[in-house]
């Protein structure tokens, strides 16, 4: 018989506990994939606001809360377009608004209609709005079939009732699901006037995209450029906090884990105290019965993780649905998810599992085999 | 099997050792107590020679199963020195490797995994030796013929008789081919038929070359081995 089977023959001898324990893994497992899947959503989600656009980079107000709160004015529009290097800096307003229970963060962007195909906005039905129209949108594809709505619908948004003009597409789940509207109409209605979100900008040819960056970042240092995800952090402060938080939850699941990993397993060596004791007496070294107990707890760690990624896919999609958390939590499973669950897994056997091994080791053959 | 002689060797085992004489087992001047304060062995000697075959008896709580355990590996004298094929437990650091490889142990009762079939109840001692997995097998099988009991492999323990029990637990104990076998009371829970049957596989695997320590409390059975070395009160007696 393989050594590794005889590690899961005295799991088996215990099915239920055995059960019991893999269970517990997998559900600090589900906790800490959901917690990390659903944040990456959210990072996804904010993200995207970012990968609508076909630019370079985006640059917004550094270290706001979060990026939609970013603000720029028009002086400092006026600057970044004026670095060596920028093409074209566009700017947009992104505000929410709550259009019905299925949409409660319904996205808006405000835009100038001669910015759309800089933007890489494609009409596909209809045409777009006036610059100076105060009641005129383009929906989203996706949020025109989510609506119910197409060309010449009546689209109550913004505080007036908005006549659709033009159906879009960006060749982004995101932007496809948002609404355009004037770029003064929305500045006006949100009240901030002149103010954008963001400005994307696109690098002229023979320029450098990081020099152009390093450029505005040290020419105004109150703003900060964005490329990828990651970047992320170093403008919005809702989602480093938020990441500390899975940080932190995690950290806890993988100590509760283990304690009850800990728990049982001590339970489990004391109970097999003279099979130990003589496994010692005909010439196991302690290092192997350590072995023993670790391959015991890595096997319950892979089943563990197995039903806890399962369990990840099924809760995240009722969250998803859950009528307060709908279009606000994204699910996004990657391949990172998968190693912070077998990691999440191991951590808590096997640092459960080492003070049980140790004391498995250190039981004297002969106390053990005199064990009633 | 020569006649079974009741003197002990009792000679210091350093002059026997330089006189030539290879010895399995030596005891000098061997001293257990228990933390309670009990004194199971009282200054021991002893020497048994490579090959032979020693039963060890004496009444319940004399000090046989102390005085195996101590030539086991399993505890430490308090004084005195212990030496089993030439090297000093006493000074020994690898006491594991010393269990797996130099001796085969075998007890009265709780022999043997209870959740393992026959077969892996034998190869769980070769565990990290120099076999593969598949000879290990091999090994097991050729050892269960050896012990005649082919055909029940896959059986539990509890699925064999008590005699049964403890031929696998010496098939086992041959596992790694240690140059001493130990039993403590093999046939304490034994029929006189079974336990005849155990001593029939004792003189012939110490017929193939096996030193065996016997510890019984059984004089008739002792009787079997090469010669009996009688304790008293954690003494030799004469
Ligand atoms: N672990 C122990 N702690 C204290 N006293 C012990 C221990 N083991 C054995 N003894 C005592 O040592 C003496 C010898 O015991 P043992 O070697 O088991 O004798 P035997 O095997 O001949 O019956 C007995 O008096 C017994 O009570
Ligand atoms: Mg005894």
């Amino acid at each position: 018989m393989p050594y590794p089977l005889f590690a899961l023959t005295n799991l088996l001898a215990k099915k239920g506990r055995s059960l019991g324990l893999a269970a517990a893994v997998a559900f600090a497992v589900m906790i800490v994939v959901t917690l990390a899947v659903t944040s990456s959503g959210l990072e996804q989600s904010a993200t995207a606001i970012i990968s609508i656009a076909k630019a370079n980079f985006a640059v917004a107000q550094k270290g706001v809360s979060d990026l939609l709160s970013s603000t720029i004015d028009a002086s400092e529009r006026a600057r970044i377009a004026k670095v060596p290097g920028v093409a074209r800096a566009v700017g947009v307003l992104v505000a929410t608004e709550k259009i019905n229970a299925e949409n409660p963060v319904f996205i808006e962007i405000g835009i100038n209609p001669s910015d759309l195909g800089p933007f890489g906005v494609t009409i596909l039905a209809g045409h777009a709005f006036a610059a100076d129209a105060t009641n005129q949108c383009m929906l989203g594809w996706r949020a025109a079939a989510n609506l119910g709505l197409h060309v010449g619908s009546k689209f109550a948004a913004d505080g007036t009732v908005n006549t659709v003009t033009g159906i879009y597409s960006t060749g982004n789940s995101f932007g496809d699901s948002a609404a355009m509207f004037p770029l003064t109409a929305e500045q006006a209605y949100n009240r901030l006037p002149g103010i954008v979100t963001l400005v994307f900008v696109k690098v002229a040819h023979g320029y450098s995209v990081s020099a152009v960056e390093r450029a505005i970042d040290y020419r105004l240092p109150e703003l900060t450029t964005i490329r990828t995800a990651s970047q992320f952090g170093r403008a919005d402060r809702t989602l480093v906090y938020l990441k500390a938080a899975v940080t932190g939850s995690t950290i806890l699941a993988v100590l509760i884990g283990a304690i009850i990993v800990g728990n049982t397993m001590l339970l489990s060596v004391f109970e097999r105290t003279r099979e130990l004791g003589l496994l010692r007496a005909v010439g196991w070294t302690r290092r192997r019965i350590v072995g023993l107990i670790l391959t015991e707890s890595l096997v319950l760690a892979v089943v563990g993780a197995g039903i806890g990624v399962g369990l990840s896919f099924a809760v995240s999609a009722i969250l998803e649905n859950v009528p307060a958390l709908v279009g606000i939590l994204h699910a996004h499973f990657t391949q990172g998810a998968f190693w912070r669950a077998l990691l999440t897994a191991l951590g808590m056997t096997i640092i459960g599992g080492l003070y049980p091994a140790t004391r498995a080791a250190l039981l004297a053959p002969l106390k053990a085999l005199s064990y009633e | 099997m020569s006649d079974p002689s009741s003197s002990p060797v009792t000679a210091p085992p350093s002059r026997q050792a330089q006189s030539g004489a290879r010895f399995a087992v030596e005891l000098c001047d061997v001293v257990k107590r228990y933390p309670g304060g009990v004194v199971a062995l009282d200054h021991i000697d002893l020497a048994i020679a490579e090959h032979e075959f020693v039963a060890v008896t004496g009444p319940s709580g004399c000090g046989k199963s102390t005085l195996l355990h101590l030539v086991a590996a399993l505890d430490h004298p308090t004084s005195g020195t212990v030496r089993v094929n030439g090297q000093d437990l006493t000074t020994m650091r690898d006491l594991s490797s010393f269990r797996r490889h130099e001796v085969g142990l075998v007890f009265q009762l709780h022999n043997l995994l209870p959740r393992l079939s026959v077969l892996a109840n034998i190869e769980v001692v070769m565990y990290g030796t120099h076999r593969s997995s598949r000879a290990r097998r091999e090994r097991a099988l050729e050892l269960l013929s050896e012990v005649e009991l082919s055909g029940l492999e896959y059986r539990l323990p509890t699925q064999l008789s008590g005699g049964e029990r403890q031929r696998v637990a010496i098939a086992r104990a041959l596992a790694n081919e240690p140059r001493l076998l130990l039993a403590d009371e093999p046939t304490g829970n034994l029929d006189p038929d079974a336990a005849q049957r155990i001593m029939d596989l004792f003189e012939k695997v110490n017929a193939d070359g096996m030193t065996v320590l016997l510890v019984t409390h059984d004089e008739k059975l002792a009787t079997r081995a090469d010669r009996i070395v009688k304790m008293k009160a954690g003494r030799l007696a004469g």
